[in-house]
């Protein structure tokens, strides 16, 4: 029939605008997902798919290279030896230490990061031999303040938000036969650096 | 109901009564007509922040989005927001630009829109100036917004405006010759040319005695109002929004208004003309025609989420050589009908198999002339073939 295809159309459209109001998580009369976060790569979802970014939030992929931040050993001091490999691999000059002590005291006296020059490309991760850094999967670092230079103490704090244990934890290959997935945060034994 | 259908009318009455009291009879006259003056812009207005909001909410819904919803319950108040941004605005005037006429343009578009409400019967009496050519008078209207289009073109010195000038010139004055045929077998039908009198000998709405007429008179009202499909003068894909791109500020928002309350003309005129105006069962007559309004409003929008715009041969085909003939067809049919039946419910019913026949015919004439033609396009569009 001669303009069945528009005719198409609009029933397409009708039943877009149907669907919003009674399908999917964000049906009527519910603005938001629960909880605000969301899952990642749904293809199949229906009703509305749009992110209200401030007030929903998705969760972010296990290998997400966000803020760079410190982890601690299992007596909660921060793994960092201040060894310089960092600092020597990031190609922008982002990380600067200052160290102190010798030997097995050797810590560093201060770590600053500079957030504004970081384009995360993980180097600095990957030359750690310590695993005392990674990549947090955070990304929310807007500030009234031009100082975007992170120190030790913040490092450690996003680490501790984080809940990474280990730094490549979330690189990890699945073992052989073993259907969990891989890098959920937290998963034991995933001692190894960079895997 | 009854007394809910003529309170504004009674309300009118009153004042008009306590004013007679203290002033002399011109005196009265004067203060009545600029409080119908400003409650005619009160509604001419009012639907261009509901529009703004709507419009926005429809397409937003069609395309599994929320839209506004942060202004306000539901972004309700989100065309307050608009209107205190543009506001804040520089307004700039191109140094090139024909200055004079630059500024006027913007009302050369929105007064001629704001007139024809004048015509427009919001409910039972409830009509400005029921003028006995109130039909004649809305075209007019409607063919003066061509000139604030040109001039508003024209003026600013601009490669795209022009081309904007060119094809609206193109489109409006031929969207005009499909709209008089429709319009004038409602007049023939109706045997009147004043709005209020068409409503009142619609015993059957004319969308359902005619509806060939009524498809007509809609689409070619969308194209007059420039409404997508039709959308050719300010194409924001191609020609950069066209007349509107050299405008900021205030200007800009007088366009802004001008194309929302063309989009409650187109509906508020299809209403009145073709779906029996402020007529209907039980509610009052006002509540009946912005319901109607609101119905063919949805459509309007309805039609703009989904439809792509037509290119601009295409769009004069449409109009010359599919709406024009089936206009006329239409016509002829249905000042036949109604001089054959005396009785309105026959006429109808016999203008409704008319037009029925008018359809299959023309798909007929359609389909052999496809079959015979050497043309791609139109053997693809009729006959469905790759």
């Amino acid at each position: 029939m001669l303009g069945r295809g528009m005719l198409k159309g609009l029933y397409v459209t009708l039943r877009h605008m149907a669907q919003s109001y009674v399908k999917g998580p964000r049906r009527f009369p519910r603005r938001y997902v629960p909880g605000g976060k969301l899952e990642r790569g749904e293809p199949d979802v229906e009703g509305m798919f749009t992110l209200q970014y401030p007030f929903e939030r998705y969760e972010m992929f296990p290998r997400f290279r966000g803020v760079l931040c410190h982890l601690r050993d299992e007596q909660g001091q921060p793994r960092c030896t201040a060894c310089m490999n960092c600092e020597r691999a990031c190609p922008h000059g982002v990380i600067s230490i200052v160290a102190e002590g010798k030997g097995k005291q050797r810590r560093p006296k201060s770590y600053t990061y500079n957030l504004a020059r970081c384009i995360f490309c993980r180097l600095c991760v990957e030359s750690c031999p310590f695993d005392a850094i990674e990549m947090s999967r955070e990304y929310e670092v807007t500030s009234f303040s031009d100082n975007l230079v992170l120190n030790l103490e913040d490092l450690l704090a996003i680490g501790d938000r984080s809940g990474i244990k280990h730094s490549g934890e979330a690189w990890k290959e699945p073992e052989p036969g073993d259907g969990q997935d891989v890098g959920a945060e937290g998963s034991a034994g995933a001692g190894s650096n960079n895997g | 109901m009854e007394f809910l259908d003529v309170l504004p009318l009674m309300i009118m009455q009153w004042v008009r009564t306590q004013l007679d009291m203290i002033m002399p009879v011109w005196g009265a006259e004067a203060i009545v007509a600029v409080i119908k003056i400003i409650l005619l812009l009160a509604v001419g207005i009012a639907p261009v922040i509901a529009f703004t909001w709507a419009e926005r909410k429809t397409l937003a819904r069609a395309q599994d989005r929320f839209g506004p919803n942060v202004a306000g319950p539901y972004g309700l108040v989100v065309a307050f927001a608009d209107a205190i941004k543009i506001l804040t605005k520089e307004d700039v005037t191109p140094a090139a630009a024909d200055s004079i006429v630059f500024r006027l343009a913007p009302g050369l578009i929105l007064v001629p829109a704001l007139l024809v409400l004048a015509v427009v019967p919001f409910g039972r009496g409830m009509v400005a100036a029921d003028l006995n050519v109130g039909i004649l008078y809305a075209v007019a209207m409607g063919s003066v917004t061509v000139l604030g289009v040109l001039s508003a073109s024209w003026s600013s010195r601009n490669k795209y405006s022009l081309v904007s000038a060119f094809r609206s010139l193109a489109q409006l004055v031929s969207y005009e010759v499909p709209m008089a045929f429709a319009l004038l077998a409602v007049v023939l039908a109706s045997g009147s040319l004043s709005t209020v009198r068409i409503v009142e000998a619609q015993v059957v709405p004319f969308a359902i005695s005619m509806p060939l007429a009524a498809l007509i008179y809609f689409l070619s009202s969308l194209a007059e109002a420039n409404r997508s499909p039709f959308d050719m003068l300010e194409s924001e894909s191609e020609i950069v929004a066209g007349l509107n791109l050299e405008y900021s500020g205030m200007r800009f928002a007088m366009f802004y208004i001008a194309e929302y309350l063309h989009i409650f003309l187109v509906a508020a005129l299809t209403t009145t003309l073709f779906l029996g105006g402020y007529k209907g069962p039980l509610l009052p007559g006002w509540v009946w025609f912005f319901g109607k309004s609101l119905l063919v409003v949805f459509v309007v929008l309805w039609i703009r989420t989904t439809w792509p715009r037509i290119r601009l041969d295409y769009l004069l085909d449409f109009a010359w050589k599919f709406l024009v003939p089936l206009g006329m067809a239409n016509l002829v049919l249905v000042a036949i009908a109604y001089r054959l039946a005396s009785n309105p419910y026959l006429a109808a019913g016999l203008s409704l198999v008319g037009n029925l026949v008018i359809l299959l015919l023309a798909g007929g004439i359609l389909v052999l002339v496809a079959r015979r033609s050497q043309s791609r396009r139109l053997r693809a569009v009729v006959l469905g073939e790759a």
